[in-house]
């Protein structure tokens, strides 16, 4: 219950980053441990209309945004994910979240050459949650393990140099079971796959979504808040549009709390309340779900 | 609580009158303790008629012995600004505050950081306190802001292919200039924008540019009217001496290597794709 507590606020800072929620909660796969509980029969949040999505972009340069993450979902589900790619790139840094099922030698070749187009970065950062196939396949479903690794190998081999995406999930499941640095068996298994400059991020996972909430739930207080540098919140300087509006975290576009202002970006700059768990785990592990 | 991060930003503070007036200056950012590029620096540049001499932060970290840096700097006319380096010592903070997220980049980050706390000198933390966050000028007539990372926030990083022009253009509406210049990043580039408007990341002379080359970068820039030119320059110094004091000092393998070889070995995880495809690692 969060009632009778005191929820502190994030100072708004100034609108850094812009997430797109592209293809709402529509994904071609159902990960045990995702946050936003996204599948193919989830239509919780819709596909986003094309011309909403140029919209948000028109007014994302207007206000000087920085760079642009498309997630969902499964961004490569929305049919015309690559043609507002090209033409995000034409102005902005851009990230991709995917799972990298889509990625064929078809759409592989399409994403070089919007790449080498663009005088901006593309980050495509592919998902995996375990070094071992069973163990993957377990949380993310039976044989992902090695599509995903062929789409990140695909990638690279076309020198896009992708981040593999990497969550805690076995360390949540299998506490006692977790090699002291996981990072390093990371490495090792895309050095594997001939892969020398391997760029990993690993991402704590929230307890929310399609994982149980924990029993003991722990929010932040405003005493927390008390000499914490608010920049250091993603809240402080992203945003999320989705289809429904704009949210103030790509964790919370599920909660009906974190939609803010009136659909327009700029009515979304004002402080957000930091009443969720995923709150805590932002402020106490210091984590971005940016790239860096 | 890291201060020194929080949005320092210039909406609205549009101080131009009464600032300087030149026609030719040299920038450099990044010393990095490198003391030997910087001396090697000072004491040829003269040739080259710069009216006045910018440092654009960071002037600790990376190499041996700070307090060399910091003295050369105090004693000469180069004028200079805070980095988030310079911030983070003067304040006695726990971390460097260079802004990264990955655990690689921060352990050798945190190897760094705590070897320039320990080696600064009460004296030069007093000093460093004193940095100003931007410094502004006239060149003939185009209006210059500085700043270490952004005008908003010192450990921005603006590398070149994650800097949009719309931002780049805001920045300079909400100074008021014509010419934003930076560092942070450590690679050196340049972008003439519409209006006349241009961005400079003039770079950095503590360590090189992930280019496999050993030497490092400074910036000229010249104007006449509102014409603009900006030359980067090699900086071409002894660093068999540099690799030999770090080897002393017990500084990590990995940084002697950037410096023997051109090609960065750490912070690799903050750079974007393009910047990172060019490098080795």
């Amino acid at each position: 219950m969060i009632s009778n507590r005191e929820i502190p606020k994030a100072d708004f800072h100034d609108l850094e980053t812009l997430w797109i929620q592209i293809s709402g909660t529509l994904c071609n796969l159902s990960c045990t441990h995702c946050f936003i509980s996204c599948a193919p029969d989830n239509h919780a949040l819709p596909m986003m209309q094309t011309e909403k999505v140029l919209g948000y972009l028109r007014e994302a340069e207007e206000l000087g945004v920085k760079e642009i993450y498309f997630t969902g979902g499964e961004p490569f589900l929305h049919k015309n994910f690559l043609e507002i790619l090209e033409v995000t790139l034409q102005n902005f840094p851009t990230s991709i979240l995917t799972n990298g099922l889509l990625i064929n030698e078809n759409r592989a070749d399409k994403l070089t050459r919007i790449a080498q187009n663009s005088h901006y970065s593309l980050e495509i950062r592919v998902s995996l949650d375990d070094y071992e196939e069973t163990r993957n396949d377990s949380v993310r479903g039976l044989g992902t393990y090695r599509k995903v690794l062929s789409a990140y190998k695909r990638l690279w081999e076309r020198g896009l140099l992708p981040i593999l995406a990497v969550t805690e999930i076995r360390e949540y499941y299998s506490p006692d079971d977790s090699p002291l640095d996981a990072f390093e068996k990371y490495v090792e298994l895309l050095g594997s796959l001939g892969v020398l400059r391997p760029r990993i991020k690993i991402i704590p996972i929230f307890e929310m979504g399609m994982l149980p909430t924990p029993d003991s739930p722990t929010y932040i207080t405003p005493q927390m808040m008390t000499g914490f540098d608010h920049s250091l919140l993603q809240c402080s300087t992203s945003r999320i549009a989705t289809e429904d509006g704009v949210y103030s975290c790509p964790i919370l576009v599920n909660e009906e709390r974190a939609l803010i202002g009136d659909s327009t970006l700029s009515g979304s700059l004002a402080s957000c309340d930091l009443y969720h768990t995923a709150c805590t785990t932002c402020y106490a592990t210091g984590m971005t779900c940016k790239n860096y | 609580m890291v201060e020194h991060l929080q949005s320092n930003r210039t909406r609205g503070q549009k101080k131009w009158e009464d600032v300087p007036v030149y026609n030719r200056v040299l920038l450099f950012g990044g010393v990095y303790s490198n003391y030997i590029a910087l001396a090697h620096l000072l004491k040829n540049c003269s040739k080259m008629n710069a009216e006045a001499i910018f440092c654009l932060g960071d002037i600790g970290g990376f190499g041996p012995h700070p307090n060399k840096s910091y003295e050369y700097l105090r004693n000469t006319r180069v004028t200079t600004l805070a980095g988030n380096y310079d911030l983070s010592l003067s304040q006695g903070l726990d971390n460097c505050g260079c802004g990264y997220t990955d655990p690689r980049d921060n352990h050798f980050a945190q190897i760094s950081y705590d070897y320039t706390l320990q080696n600064t000198s009460r004296s030069n933390k007093d000093w460093l306190i004193t940095l100003p966050s931007l410094i502004r000028f006239r060149l003939a007539d185009l209006k210059v802001l500085l700043c270490h990372g952004s005008p908003r926030r010192t450990n921005e990083f603006l590398w070149d292919s994650s800097s949009p022009d719309h931002l780049l253009h805001r920045f300079l509406e909400d100074s008021g200039a014509d010419v934003l210049c930076f560092t942070h990043t450590g690679l050196k580039w340049y972008r003439q924008l519409e209006g006349n408007r241009h961005a400079v990341n003039v770079g950095v002379i503590g360590r090189p540019e992930n280019d496999g080359t050993s030497n490092v970068w400074f910036t000229l820039l010249e104007a006449t009217g509102k014409d603009l030119q900006c030359f980067f320059l090699p900086l071409n110094y002894d660093y068999s001496r540099l690799i030999d004091e770090m080897k002393q000092e017990d500084l990590p393998p990995e940084f002697i290597e950037t410096i023997q070889t051109g090609w960065w070995t750490t912070c690799l995880e903050i750079m974007p794709f393009k910047e990172r495809l060019r490098g080795r690692f």
